[in-house]
């Protein structure tokens, strides 16, 4: 494997990682701006209108027979909120010419298409097409409102809203649906001419290529070509939440027609100095990421409270989030169950054998990174957001390092801000 | 051991099928660090039903049983927990049931055969009491409990139900609340004993390994007075040849409603003949593109319309017993779906399929298969599934090219009826 990066305008990187451990090639570009209520929406649906047509293939259908044609290339995209950025993003994956049997250079003619429907859409009398604006409008709309839809992935979602309640962080990523009626194919073009410009632009290949061709290929392709140099404006350091004044979390209950309860309990870390977020990372999975941790054991195991009984570090933003599935009535039980493990943490409670445990654990997925085309992909991008590069080689040697004492200060650190419980 | 080579793929797999009855399948992959084994046994949801080998009384256990064994497997006699013994490893462990098989797996880039002893120490090695049975329930419980809050596990077993009337597959791989509740220990000990044996059993291994090597330690790990068993009757009920019901409708929290139309695959007379099995699934596959994938016409009127927002998610599932096809997707209009479907099957019925959009789709499918096989863990999970349909995975690829397009119009004269067809709707509230 070698990764290799260019610079090829301010701001507008080319990453190149070569690999032949995969039978496909994967293609992606990554527009990341801060958030900022005043454009979530545009940005939400910009993607969306992009897929329905470029001007050499000015429908979806066009696009997706152009996919077919290359042995079911698959295409995607969306929007991702990572820390206080807002990301735009593109893929492209197709399979390596060596497993196809006339094969006819089908990279380039990927990295074209991909380049095409991002940098080169359909414009009529300089604005979108007012057709696919308004079908996407409808479509956003829909998935604002799907929000619902999946009630552990809602609880999660509206915990995060009460935690960072009037903080950029706590915005909807796909946006607000009262925002749909001020967009049109006109101001949504006008925007989308400022995004291409002001975004911070990441291109990856990854696969079994030539890198040195791919990197000039996608250099010297013409929509890139026309880019502009651009300050870096993505947000490295982000907002923390708004402290409760009386010091104590706030418990936020909403009901919904569901079966289960499910419970989230967001927490900061209030923990700045070097390395630090090795160390939350390694307090989590003892407190709750691997099943040998203290909630899927105490929660689950001894308590039989729960099937699911986790939690999930958000790096950007220093949060540690618990979450589980319980009956209605085991509401304190269960988040007293969770205060017990908080307090064992930070008196000491774990063993030598705990710690050297979540170490393993911690490398052994990094290990399991590089095996995956899209993970090792998606290391790589996350570096380039954070405020400094870590190679895989230093991600191990930063965790072995971490001690006792380490994971002990993680804990006095850490602080329950919100409670928040769906039930019925 | 017997080795199967594929060249589009650029694949090899090692077979064994050993004294004790067990097969072993190898897929070696140089320099991938990432190692992933399941050890499976042929026992799933709809295994309710049957007389033990040596016994002639039918045994009829509750329902959700098989899963309910796979989350005690774990259980050890020295008290330790197996999943924390491999998580301990340092390795990503699980367990999953389906509705005709249970695997144990582990996935790791380091300590491979210790965890391969743990994992075949556990496998072979129940251990139940009252109490840990007993501690299993409330579990379970929240495990159903979150499935009835997924209206996609809502819409699918609802679309099951309208399909099959006897057919096991219309129960919930996890039971009930209430069915779990009889679950105890001496039930649990009577189907570990008589679906555990190594001659109901398969173990696939993909990674960089030498085979012949790593047989031989796998062989090491297996208990030595193990001998093969006589035949396991399984009592699965026939199914009716006509569906149950037309359609069904419920409601849920949901923003839009979701909807999944089913077609029964009632021909089952060739099922034995897996060649011919694998030649209908493509078939299925590509004509499911050319009826309602993003290039097709209908697709493309429905989206313009508003009535669907993204592909449906398309599948031809099939096991021994049963086979249907399945269409799953949101829309504000699930019926005006089915609609457009019907015509389209009308359509290509009538006047035939388009030879182009039918070599384009046939394509597409192809690099599907290909790209199946970019992760050790796609590999395993779907040779251990072909196995159970007596199917080698190689098999799409080896009959890929007989698949041409008149093939695939029999092919939907034959299954693609609309009296087989079922919707199952979750609106909103």
């Amino acid at each position: 494997m070698s990764y290799k990066v260019e610079e090829i305008k301010n701001s507008v990187k080319l990453h190149c990682i070569k690999t032949d451990k995969f039978k496909t090639n994967l293609i992606s570009v990554f527009l990341s701006v801060p958030l900022d209520r005043k454009t979530i929406t545009y940005n939400a649906i910009i993607p969306a209108v992009l897929r329905r047509g470029t001007k050499n293939l000015n429908s979806q259908e066009k696009i997706s027979i152009e996919l077919e044609n290359m042995y079911g290339a698959t295409f995607d995209c969306g929007v991702e909120k990572i820390g206080d950025n807002q990301i735009l993003k593109f893929y492209l994956e197709l399979i390596n010419d060596e497993f196809i049997e006339n094969n006819d250079n089908t990279l380039n003619r990927g990295i074209n298409l991909l380049l095409d429907i991002i940098f080169n859409p359909l414009v009529e009398n300089n604005q979108f097409k007012k057709e696919y604006v308004e079908t996407e409008k409808d479509n956003i709309k829909q998935i604002i409102e799907a929000k619902i839809d999946n009630k552990d992935r809602y609880a999660f979602d509206r915990c995060i809203e009460e935690m960072y309640k009037n903080k950029v962080y706590g915005l909807y990523k796909y946006g607000y649906v009262e925002d749909l009626n001020k967009i049109n194919e006109q101001n949504l073009y006008e925007y989308y001419k400022k995004l291409i410009n002001i975004a911070k632009i990441d291109i990856f290949v990854s696969g079994n290529i030539n890198q040195t061709q791919a990197l000039n290929y996608i250099k010297y392709n013409e929509n890139i070509q026309k880019l502009s140099p651009r300050i870096d404006i993505h947000i490295v350091n982000a907002e923390k939440t708004l402290e409760s004044d009386n010091n104590k979390p706030k418990v936020v209950t909403e009901k919904m027609d569901v079966t289960q309860g499910k419970l989230v309990i967001g927490t900061e870390v209030n923990l700045n100095e070097k390395d630090s977020k090795y160390k939350i990372s390694l307090y989590n999975v003892i407190l709750g990421e691997s099943a040998t941790s203290k909630l899927f054991q105490n929660v689950r195991e001894k308590a039989s409270l729960a099937y699911t009984a986790r939690s999930n570090y958000i790096k950007p933003k220093n949060n540690i989030y618990i979450r589980c599935g319980i009956e209605i009535q085991n509401f304190e039980k269960a988040v007293n169950i969770i205060y017990e493990q908080l307090e064992a943490m930070k008196n000491g409670e774990f063993t030598e054998e705990d710690i050297e445990n979540a170490k393993k654990y911690i490398i052994s997925g990094l290990k399991i990174t590089k095996e995956e085309q899209d993970s090792e992909l998606t290391y790589y991008f996350g570096q380039e957001l954070s405020d400094k590069f870590t190679t895989f080689e230093e991600y191990e040697e930063k965790i072995n390092k971490i001690t006792r004492e380490d994971i002990k200060k993680v804990a006095q650190n850490i602080k329950v801000n919100t409670i928040y419980f769906l039930r019925n | 051991m017997q080795i199967i080579s594929n060249s589009k793929v650029k694949e090899k797999l090692y077979i064994e099928k050993l004294e004790n009855g067990l097969t072993v399948m190898i897929m070696p992959k140089k320099d991938i660090q990432k190692k992933y084994v399941i050890f499976a046994t042929n026992y799933g949801s709809i295994d309710n039903k049957f007389i033990a080998p040596g016994e002639t009384e039918v045994t009829q256990v509750p329902e959700g049983i098989a899963h309910y064994l796979e989350h005690k497997m774990f259980e050890q006699e020295n008290g330790e927990n197996s999943l924390d013994v491999l998580t301990k490893l340092g390795v990503e462990a699980n367990a999953y049931t389906t509705t005709n098989h249970t695997a144990y797996l582990f996935e790791c880039t380091d300590n491979f055969y210790p965890a391969l002893d743990e994992l075949m120490d556990y496998v072979q090695h129940p251990y139940f009491t009252d109490e840990n049975v007993e501690k299993e329930k409330g579990i379970i419980s929240q495990e159903i409990k979150m499935y009835d809050d997924y209206p996609e596990w809502v819409v699918y077993m609802n679309a099951i139900r309208s399909m099959y009337e006897k057919n096991p597959i219309k129960i919930d791989i996890a039971g009930t609340v209430e069915s779990i509740s009889k679950i105890n220990k001496e039930i649990l000990y009577k189907c570990y004993n008589t679906f555990y044996n190594l001659s109901n059993m398969v173990m696939c291994v993909v990674g960089d390994f030498v085979p012949e090597e790593l047989l031989e330690q796998i062989k090491k790990r297996l208990l030595e007075n193990k001998k093969p068993q006589g035949e396991i009757k399984r009592i699965i009920e026939k199914e009716n040849t006509k569906i149950n019901r037309k359609e069904i409708t419920t409601k849920m929290e949901v923003s839009m409603p979701l909807f999944v139309i089913g077609i029964k695959d009632i021909n089952l007379s060739d099922i034995e003949d897996k060649d011919n099995m694998v030649k209908k699934h493509i078939a299925i596959e590509i004509l499911l593109n050319m009826l309602i994938g993003k290039s097709s016409n209908s697709y493309k009127n429905l989206y313009e319309q508003g009535i669907i927002m993204s592909e449906p998610y398309l599948e031809y599932e099939f096991e021994k017993t049963y086979a249907h096809v399945l269409i799953t997707g949101q829309s504000k209009n699930p019926q005006k779906v089915l609609e457009a479907i019907c015509n389209q099957i009308d359509e290509y019925r009538n006047n035939g399929l388009d030879e182009k959009h039918f070599k384009r789709i046939k394509n597409m499918i192809y690099g599907g298969y290909i790209k199946e096989y970019n992760d050790v863990s796609a590999i395993a999970r779907m040779f251990i599934s072909d196995y159970f349909k007596g199917i080698n995975s190689f098999a799409y690829l080896e009959n890929f090219n007989q698949v041409n397009k008149k093939y695939c119009e029999n092919i939907l004269k034959e299954v693609f009826n609309k009296e087989n067809m079922v919707i199952s709707i979750v609106n909103g509230k």
